[in-house]
């Protein structure tokens, strides 16, 4: 252990105030901290709650039924982020789909899918985009490739999410939020700012376990002073302005639009999807997709799990019918999942 | 010789022998490779280990090896997992038709090497010959035997509390070579298998003591799945030192960008050894001055608690429940 880790691993564990509610709204910081045990170290006067910063555990039931429907009905190459190839649709996952014989396809990053596009001219490709401002900018950058390499058996069906809109919706459920690094490297630290005066408090943490110990005994050290916060604990990466290239790209290919997230329900202005000019390249449009409405499984309480309103192990199907091996929510599908990850702790 | 194999090949005709003595011959020559229907050999008194193994890797070529020494290695290291000096291997073919005869002479080649290099005879073989699509490219089964050192009893119920855990070096090569080598993530690093043949580091171990409680070979399911087996067979506890287990900084990028765990990816020249706390130093020592584990390593001890779990003291000092996989890692790795 060095020094740094230490001396937040004494703040943290000698922590005797008040009980505060800390959000983590990233995915991996969630699977780094039961990586690292960290919620073990933790006075019961600590409440760490998993937020919804998993991109596979907040795609809405119906995004999954839309590719089937793509998969099975249009015979499209689907290609997809790996852990979305389990997360249950309505009536089956991706997986199932793939034994079924349509063409599903894991890939590392969009390009990838642009290649397959190339490579496979009589194919139709699809990549599901999914995920936050960390990933959406590479989904952009593949379109403008197809597009100006004149692709047209390429496109992407869209349910990338951005985050600042969705702290709105989840402002109530903490008293301080550790922000995704990886996601204000992006987007900079104005929203943060912002809420800050809005009375919502916040740290920026990295992820090694330097810098997650860090941003909790900072938040910790904060909370005892009572104000309003903001601390960008990992400025190593962290700018102030965030990638203005990045920004201008999303801003270019794409554009808000109010989105439902799986078990938090409609947040406005939180989606984000394709502009008109690159309309060519969007699956909705160009396979002239019917509506299609997802059903979740009634029992599952993801969305309560995502909010911290309830642990994992409150929902009835925790453990019984829902594991790692047999999925019913989204959030114990993916590594990052709170379920998931209170699962194979708990066993 | 025709340049590619035929069904012809294996159809017992000239053809086969062509290929018998063209290839398979004159690579594993030794006086016990029969001509006959079976091998006949002889065996030193005492017990005896065997083992069998399919290999079905894709790609069959890697940074580091191919499906050949792959074949060689699993077996000769599954029998010396037990003690025992591998002595004599089998191995069958299943070719597919059109598979080029250069190819074929390769793998045969680094079959032969590996075999003298293990100290092992390849004293009979099979070859069939399926039509195209049938099988992918080559498959190759190998059956080995070998006479279990006196006074050696490993077993994977044998781990007792207080027993200090070994890993002969870094772990998770194998399976991050061939995720690479299939070239579907774009991601250049230079990563070579691990795979080797280990009995002369089991020899070197046992020549300082015999006091040894369990040897496995960490191949498909790597390191974290042996130590859960073992936790399970021996009915103990198993406490990992997660800052001292050895990972290559590149297998380790990999892993982080994939969201792989190094611990379950697999090894093809990766021991885990569970011996008594008081031989710990001398097997460590002994491991360091061979071959393949000059960075043998502690990683962990066993505990009477914990039954059944892998528990990880982690970098902020704190424990943590070692996860397991689930559903598929890799397909055909090995």
């Amino acid at each position: 252990m060095n020094e740094i880790i230490e001396k937040a691993r004494e703040i943290i564990t000698s922590y005797d105030g008040p009980k505060v509610r800390i959000m983590e709204v990233c995915g991996t910081h969630t699977h780094e901290i039961f990586r690292l045990g960290i919620r073990s170290l933790l006075p019961e006067n600590i409440d760490l709650i998993s937020g919804p910063g998993c991109p596979v555990c907040v795609t809405q039931v119906g995004f999954i039924d839309e590719a089937l429907y793509l998969a099975l009905e249009k015979n499209c190459l689907i290609t997809t982020f790996g852990d979305l190839i389990k997360v249950p649709g309505t009536e089956m996952n991706l997986a199932k789909a793939r034994a079924k014989g349509a063409n599903i396809r894991p890939v590392y990053s969009p390009d990838d899918a642009v290649n397959l596009a190339i490579e496979n001219p009589d194919k139709d490709v699809v990549f599901l985009s999914v995920g936050f401002e960390t990933t959406t900018p590479s989904s952009c950058l593949a379109v403008k490739r197809a597009k100006e390499l004149g692709l047209n058996n390429f496109s992407i069906l869209v349910a990338n999410k951005s985050m600042p809109n969705a702290y709105q919706k989840l402002k109530g459920s903490a008293d301080a939020f550790l922000y995704p690094g990886h996601v204000n490297a992006i987007t900079g630290n104005g929203v943060c700012k912002q809420l800050k005066e809005e009375g919502v408090s916040g740290v920026v943490a990295g992820f090694t376990a330097t810098e997650l110990m860090t941003a909790l005994a900072v938040t910790i050290e904060m909370l005892k002073k009572g104000e309003p916060f903001f601390v960008n604990c990992y400025p190593r990466v962290v700018k102030d302005e965030g990638s203005v290239f990045a920004q201008k790209l999303m801003d270019e290919v794409m554009e808000l639009c109010d989105t439902e997230w799986r078990g938090l329900g409609m947040i406005e202005k939180s989606g984000l999807k394709l502009r008109s000019e690159y309309s060519d390249f969007d699956s909705r449009i160009k396979y002239n997709m019917p509506h299609i409405e997802g059903k979740p499984n009634p029992g599952c309480r993801c969305g309560e799990v995502l909010q911290g309103h309830c642990k994992p192990s409150d929902c009835p199907l925790f453990g019984k019918v829902c594991t790692p091996l047999h999925a019913v929510g989204a959030c114990m599908v993916s590594d990052e999942g709170a379920c998931s990850a209170f699962y194979q702790y708990a066993q | 010789m025709e340049n590619v194999i035929t069904l012809a090949h294996g159809s017992g005709s000239i053809q086969t022998n062509e290929l018998i003595n063209g290839i398979f011959k004159s690579n594993f020559d030794n006086p016990d490779l029969t001509a006959d229907d079976a091998a006949v050999l002889s065996l030193d008194e005492g017990k005896i280990a065997m083992s069998t193994d399919g290999f079905i890797v894709s790609p069959y070529e890697f940074p580091g090896g191919n499906i050949g020494k792959l074949a060689i290695c699993g077996t000769v290291n599954d029998i010396a997992c037990m003690g025992a000096k591998p002595k004599y291997l089998t191995c069958s073919y299943i070719i597919e038709e059109g598979f080029p005869v250069e190819e074929l002479e390769k793998i045969a080649k680094s079959m032969g090497e590996t075999a003298r290099k293990a100290g092992v005879e390849i004293v009979a073989g099979d070859t069939k010959v399926a039509g195209k699509g049938q099988v992918d490219k080559i498959f190759i089964t190998t059956t080995g035997v070998g006479n279990i050192v006196e006074g050696v009893n490993t077993s994977g119920a044998f781990a007792k509390p207080g027993d200090k855990i070994i890993v002969t070096g870094d772990i998770g090569r194998h399976g991050c070579t061939i995720l690479l080598a299939r070239n579907e993530f774009n991601i250049d690093a230079d990563i070579t298998s691990d795979c080797a043949p280990l009995w002369s580091n089991i020899e070197a171990v046992l020549k300082e003591t015999k006091d040894i409680h369990v040897i496995r070979d960490a191949t498909r399911g790597g390191v974290g799945t042996v130590l859960y087996e073992i936790a399970h067979q021996s009915n103990v506890g198993i406490s990992l030192e997660s800052e001292k287990i050895p990972v290559d900084p590149g297998v380790r990028g990999v892993c982080a960008m994939l969201g792989l765990e190094p611990l379950y990816l697999a090894c093809e020249g990766r021991l885990v050894f569970f011996v008594p706390a008081s031989e710990a130093d001398k097997v460590l020592s002994a491991l360091q001055s061979c071959e393949n584990s000059e960075k043998a390593a502690i990683i962990g001890e066993v505990t009477e608690d914990n039954v059944g779990k892998v528990i990880l003291n982690t970098a902020v000092g704190a424990k943590t429940l070692l996860s397991r996989p689930s559903g598929e890692l890799l397909p055909r790795i090995c």
